[in-house]
């Protein structure tokens, strides 16, 4: 009865309330008697405070309450972990020193904040705040990781320990050998939005919080720890939320303070950072550091691979990702070791930031794989290819599906990459040098647990409920169009309500699981509704009375015989005549034991063409092919625009984003829009994306796998790639900035 | 007191109010006119809202085709004034310091980032906002081309793109791909729309609809 | 931001007279760098005097060239026939700086008067000596957070390897300022003392023992208007922004070029670089080693060396010793049409 079958482009089921500035993100609530709270951060790295006045910010107009470590308002969970911290369980509390904000005179991050200033109008609690002064014993704030790698511990968590199959060595008996290291500086999510929280105690123990994080039920759950009341007292809205790239993951130690503050001043309380608090209060991807050992036969086969990697962490807290996870089973190869270590300096804490770890690996691995490919004068496809694996290594069993071929394949053809030249810095275009790149991008599908609801009503719209947050990707197009297809209810009868903790709880947005979890409770729920009606309308006096339900379809709100397109009954009518004003549906959807014996991944292949100045060491990216291997794309409109954010992301990986600390202070000197730079318009150049588009047979009934990550991981090495093509210079050290391939003349 | 009689002769009126309140308040009269003084005023024991009375200025500014008569600290930005105190939230602060285009809004037909414009600048002159542009029952066609080419995820640059993107075009900056990469780079993406952002842009100066 | 007066005056005379009168004044005209300095506190003011509504936009061909006023906005210069045709250098540059909307905002006096994009200038917990000097005096300003430079040391990939002193090595932001002092502009300005003319090479100044001051305007004095001559250069001009990403971003180096070809032949040039000095940095000599020569790349590498005369790097700089000279080359060949 469900057709598969490739779905069509639809317009984003929230576009026009976003175009015509309708969508309310959480700073633009407004409640009655709202205060507004400004953050006063630390101008040190390492130390302590000596001294802190705060009297004048008090006695400025407006002012309600200056809050530091000496008069911040208890939070009764304070020693309980307030969600979301780094995966796995937490370090034994004496291994770590603890970060509580304002609970202390210790500080272990520059920009940690010292004091907390509430006034009446934003403009007040501004100025209050620079009135806020604080003396400080200051120490060596340990904050450069190159200086600090010997320093490297083992994080002792599941999925970060060190990994062998083969001979760890295996690499150095190959007739080719390569040893690289790469590095990736600390880059910051930088959504558009501010990050920040607005906080109304509606009774002495519930509250309203609208927040901008990627998962309503974990802001939820994490203020019920850190206040000791009960989770369904809390409600939580995040409909929309102004991009989020992993910063909006966990809940931060100053949504909680907003949240207490809001609780002693008796008013709500709208907290709005600034863009420079963006790069210290809500995490970063980590500086990293990379060593590749790679070993090859003189026929392009890989004999071995070792890839290590060191990452920066705070001292307060570990921090793990899965840098180095792709090299384990991408390639076929029988001597594989990876080793991940994490050094903590006085650095606030890192955040998974799109593709997360798996972005940093890629660039390394898939970097190396094109210089050896260059050492052993192959076609960097043709290297690839030759150490091809249908079947995962690292776990010796199926991938659930695979069609990796075909990417590279169609990625080819569409950047023609037959125009390539082997030989490095070999073709011009008048002055500028051309070359061609390309990369490989994997990452795990899930599928994890999630509830959701649907109503389908007397009128025949059907309203679906999940309280996911869609950040962006385009989640409730996604799962308007999954009901459409189980209940052929027509796309614009199709209400989905979201980010909200009144509704069916739902996982956090992030791992590009969210289509794959929800949009299966989705399917679940819609599939119950279909069946009920199914059964009225073939049981006894139904209008389809004595059909098999396998003859059956929904489609333009009508139940009919597949084969006698005449006979039919609309949904409304069903109901009417069953005197049912609704049937209302929910499913807690997760997948089966069966998952277990697959490994699940959605794959990307990434193209580029740039060009190169040889004079100012300029790069642009000027054609770029992206394409997935994601299983059944749902949404293809809103998927093509996750695979095209993933090449804008990609180039200001690979040229242009870079967050700069000056080591002698701890303390950034970029951390704005224009120092720091992300790609803007006249960076990026128009984009073809391919979608394989083929349903993965495992995963979920929609054999739907996520796409969000795969969109940017591997990108940054394609770029290099393609610059190395162009020059003949490789460069290791992220971004590709023009002094890194200036050659005197 | 004599500095600002001399002040009245030569300029305008922006400073009435303040003049007048310090011709009424004898207690005040002495102090100078400084931020300094004002929060010695409080430290005094006066009353704020007499601190805020002389903190505060009018304004008289076409918002969307409304003329407003306001009274805000001279502190203020437009884009606050518009967000905080006028509830037009369809305005963005994603950088506050001019460097990424979210709070873009036209001021007498000119696009300018908000944050950066004391809203006592605007005297006089009309300002447009994206809920100025068009409505959801009626939407500008640069709304619909966004709609039509997915030019925006999270949403949350979009009334700063849509706003410069009209103004693009008025300005005849969009005579192909390029020119508008180039004279839209003051808006930046993080979800990183830009290629469809481009494509709803040229699809709506090539339909010729007058923007 | 602190709580400043605010005041509009209307004619010139009256913002000199309110200029005058206090320390801690300052004209507001685009505030795209006023007002983000004043949030940052790195200016505190106790008052601004708006300049927005002074009749000073026009901008006008005069018998000796052309005329900008102070308060024409960077885009109407930018996109005026006048300037396209008699100094298209000057269009080019001032749409490679920023973005649509701050040259919508940002007007020729205030793109003049911007300061330093120096990191440790902006951040008041940093040591800045242009933010914070040490020695006394009426040209002292504001004292906001430690002295010393903190780019000396530290991180200067952006920095000036021409005119830097031990005080300061910050270099000007201004793309329009480059062209200006390629195309010999004058500035008209007017003070308590009356009206007089600097020329463009002179408004601004090296840093020496006093980075606090960028210019040399007097206390008081409002710019009124540039003044253009009349020149040959509107076939072969080119100004060149390396930057970090391909726009909306400060310069590594800019070259502004503007020449007079006879056939092959250079009859007059004016070079300039940006991304280099604390202030629109001219190369006279590097232009009268080309005067007369024939329009060869031979001649633009030895023109290139000539330009680099003196200058010195700071460590993360060192690749400007390099990137000037390669785009002062690249400039010159698309200037003269021999790329």
């Amino acid at each position: 009865m469900t057709k598969d079958l490739k779905n069509p482009p639809i317009d984003r089921v929230d576009g026009r309330m976003k175009v015509t500035g309708g969508a309310q993100y959480f700073a633009d609530f407004e409640l009655p008697n709202m205060a507004y709270c400004v953050i006063v951060g630390s101008e040190i790295g390492r130390g302590n405070i000596a001294s802190i006045d705060t009297k004048k910010a008090q006695g400025a107009p407006g002012v309600l309450g200056v809050f530091t470590h000496q008069n911040m308002p208890p939070i009764p969970g304070w020693d309980a972990p307030v969600g979301g911290e780094a995966d796995g369980p937490a370090p034994k509390p004496d291994t770590i020193e603890k970060y509580r904000i304002l609970s202390s005179p210790k500080i272990l991050f520059d920009g940690q904040p010292i004091a907390m200033v509430v006034a009446n109008s934003f403009e007040r609690a501004t100025y209050a705040a620079s009135l806020v002064k604080a003396t400080y014993t200051k120490q060596t704030a340990r904050t450069d990781l190159e200086k600090h790698l010997a320093e490297g511990i083992a994080p002792g968590r599941p999925g970060s320990s060190d990994y062998l199959r083969g001979k760890a060595d295996g690499y150095q008996s190959a007739p080719v050998t390569l040893e690289a290291n790469y590095t990736i500086p600390v880059e910051v999510h930088n959504p558009m939005e501010l990050h920040g929280i607005l906080a109304h105690w509606t009774g002495t123990d519930s509250l309203m919080i609208y927040a901008k994080t990627q998962g309503v039920n974990a802001t939820q759950d994490a203020m019920a720890q850190a206040f000791k009341i009960d989770p369904k007292k809390i409600h939580v809205h995040t409909e929309f939320m102004g991009g989020g790239f992993g910063m909006g993951l966990r809940t931060w130690p100053q949504e909680t303070a907003v949240v207490a503050i809001a609780r002693k001043i008796g008013r709500p309380l709208k907290l709005v950072m600034t863009r420079d608090q963006m790069f210290t209060l809500v995490g970063h991807r980590p500086y990293t550091v990379q060593t590749i050992n790679m070993g090859a036969d003189s026929n392009g086969k890989l004999i071995g691979i070792a890839h290590a990697a060191t990452a920066e962490t705070a001292s307060y807290e570990d921090f793990t990702e899965a840098t180095v996870n792709m090299t384990k089973f991408m390639y076929e190869c029988p001597n594989v070791s990876t080793r991940y270590r994490i050094v903590r300096l006085d650095r606030s804490v890192p955040i998974w930031m799109r593709g997360p770890g798996e972005a940093t690996g890629a660039f390394a691995l898939e970097s190396a794989m094109d210089e050896m490919a260059h050492k052993l004068n192959l076609d960097p496809i043709e290297f690839r290819l030759r150490n091809y694996t249908e079947t995962d290594p690292e776990h010796n069993r199926p991938y659930s599906s695979k069609n990796l071929k075909e990417a590279y394949q169609r990625g080819a053809e569409a950047i023609g990459w037959n125009k390539r030249k082997n030989e490095p810095a070999s073709q011009r275009d008048g002055d500028w040098l051309i070359g061609y790149g390309m990369s490989t991008g994997t990452f795990n599908a899930f599928r994890w647990e999630a509830s959701a609801r649907a109503l389908l009503n007397a009128d025949g719209s059907l309203t679906i409920q999940s309280a996911v947050t869609d950040i962006g990707p385009g989640t409730g197009t996604a799962l308007t169009m999954i009901a459409h297809n189980v209940l052929g209810v027509p796309l614009n009868r199709i209400k989905v309500a979201y980010g909200d903790t009144s509704l069916p709880k739902a996982p956090t947005q992030g791992g590009s699981a969210i289509v794959s979890a929800v949009g299966s409770a989705v399917y679940d729920a819609c599939t119950k509704i279909k069946k009920q009606l199914v059964d009225l309308a073939v049981k006894d006096g139904g209008q389809l009375a004595g059909r098999q339900a396998d003859e059956l379809m929904m489609a333009d709100g009508m139940l009919s015989i597949e084969k006698e397109p005449g006979k039919k009954v609309a949904l409304s009518d069903l109901m009417r005549t069953n005197n049912l004003t609704v049937i209302d549906k929910s499913a807690d959807s997760k997948g089966g034991p069966e998952l277990g014996k697959y490994s699940m991944y959605s794959f990307s292949v990434h193209f580029v063409q740039v060009r190169v100045n040889p004079l100012t060491g300029v790069v642009r990216v000027s054609k770029a092919v992206s394409v997935a291997d994601s299983g059944r794309i749902i949404s293809p409109k809103t998927a093509a625009s996750q695979m095209i954010g993933g090449v804008a992301g990609g180039i200001g990986m690979a040229l242009t984003e870079e967050a700069i600390i000056d080591h002698r202070f701890g303390r950034f000197v970029n951390n704005n829009l224009a120092d720091y730079h992300v790609a803007v318009h006249a960076d990026v150049p128009a984009i073809e994306t391919i979608m394989i588009d083929k349903p993965d047979p495992i995963i979920n009934p929609m054999g739907a796998k996520g796409m969000g990550e795969i969109a940017l991981i591997g990108f940054a090495g394609a770029v290099a790639n393609a610059v190395f093509n162009a020059t003949g210079q490789r460069v290791r050290d992220l971004p590709i900035t023009p002094d890194k391939l200036l050659r005197a003349v | 007191m004599a500095e600002y009689e001399h002040l009245e002769d030569e300029f305008g009126n922006a400073d009435s109010s303040r003049r007048n309140f310090l011709k009424q308040s004898s207690a005040l009269a002495a102090l100078a006119l400084t931020p300094v003084a004002a929060s010695a005023a409080i430290d005094n024991g006066l009353d704020e809202k007499m601190a805020a009375a002389f903190e505060q200025m009018p304004l008289q500014v076409d918002i969307n085709g409304t003329m407003r008569k306001l009274s805000i600290e001279p502190r203020v930005t437009l884009l606050d004034l518009l967000r905080e105190q006028l509830h037009l939230t369809g305005t963005k602060k994603g950088c506050d310091h001019g460097q990424c285009g979210a709070c873009t809004v036209h001021v007498d037909g000119q696009r300018v980032n908000a944050c950066l414009t004391l809203a006592m600048t605007t005297e006089g002159c009309k300002v447009t906002t994206i809920e100025g542009l068009g409505t959801l029952d009626q939407m500008h066609p640069m709304q619909e081309a966004f709609i039509k080419h997915d030019g925006f995820q999270c949403g949350y640059c979009t009334p700063g793109q849509i706003m410069s993107a009209v103004a693009c075009i008025r300005e005849g900056h969009a005579n192909n791909p390029d020119e508008v990469r180039e004279y839209m780079s003051g808006n930046i993406c993080r979800c990183g729309a830009y290629a469809n952002i481009v494509d709803a842009i040229m699809d709506v100066k090539q339909g010729g609809v007058r923007v | 931001m602190n709580q400043f007066q605010y005041t509009r005056v209307t004619t010139p005379k009256a913002a000199v007279s309110a200029l005058s009168q206090e320390n801690g004044t300052y004209f507001l005209a685009g505030g795209t760098n006023l007002i983000d300095l004043i949030k940052r506190e790195v200016v505190v003011p106790e008052r601004l005097v708006d300049i927005n509504k002074l009749p000073l936009a026009t901008i006008e061909k005069t018998s000796t060239g052309l005329r900008i006023g102070a308060m024409a906005k960077n885009s109407a210069v930018a996109d005026h026939d006048l300037a396209k045709k008699h100094a298209p250098l000057l269009s080019m540059a001032l749409n490679a700086g920023a973005s649509a909307q701050l040259r919508n905002m940002a007007t020729v006096g205030g793109n003049m008067m911007q300061r330093t994009r120096c990191p440790y200038f902006y951040d008041p917990s940093m040591p800045c000596n242009k933010r914070s000097p040490v020695q006394a005096g009426p040209d002292k300003g504001q004292p906001n957070g430690p002295s010393g430079c903190g780019a000396i040391g530290g991180i200067n990939r952006m920095h000036a390897i021409f005119g830097t002193s031990n005080k300061c090595i910050a270099v000007h932001p201004s793309d329009m300022c480059i062209a200006l002092v390629a195309l010999d502009a004058t500035v008209n300005v007017s003070g308590p003392k009356g009206d007089r003319k600097i020329p463009f090479g002179d408004f601004h100044r090296l840093p020496g023992d006093a980075p606090q001051k960028d210019n040399t305007l007097l206390p008081g004095e409002l710019i009124m208007s540039v003044d253009i001559p009349t020149n040959k250069f509107a076939d072969n001009s080119h100004y060149l922004k390396v930057r970090d990403r391909a726009s909306y971003a400060f310069a590594l180096i800019s070259v502004g070029v503007a020449v007079d070809m006879k056939r092959d032949t250079i009859q007059d040039i004016r070079l300039a670089m940006g991304g280099v000095a604390h202030k629109p940095w001219r190369l006279t000599e590097a232009e009268h080693f080309l005067r007369g020569k024939p329009a060869t790349e031979a001649n633009f590498k030895q023109a290139a060396t000539i330009a680099m005369n003196g200058a010195k790097g700071y460590g993360e700089n060192d690749f400007k010793l390099t990137l000037a000279p390669n785009s002062l080359i690249d400039a010159l060949k698309t200037a003269t049409k021999t790329a």
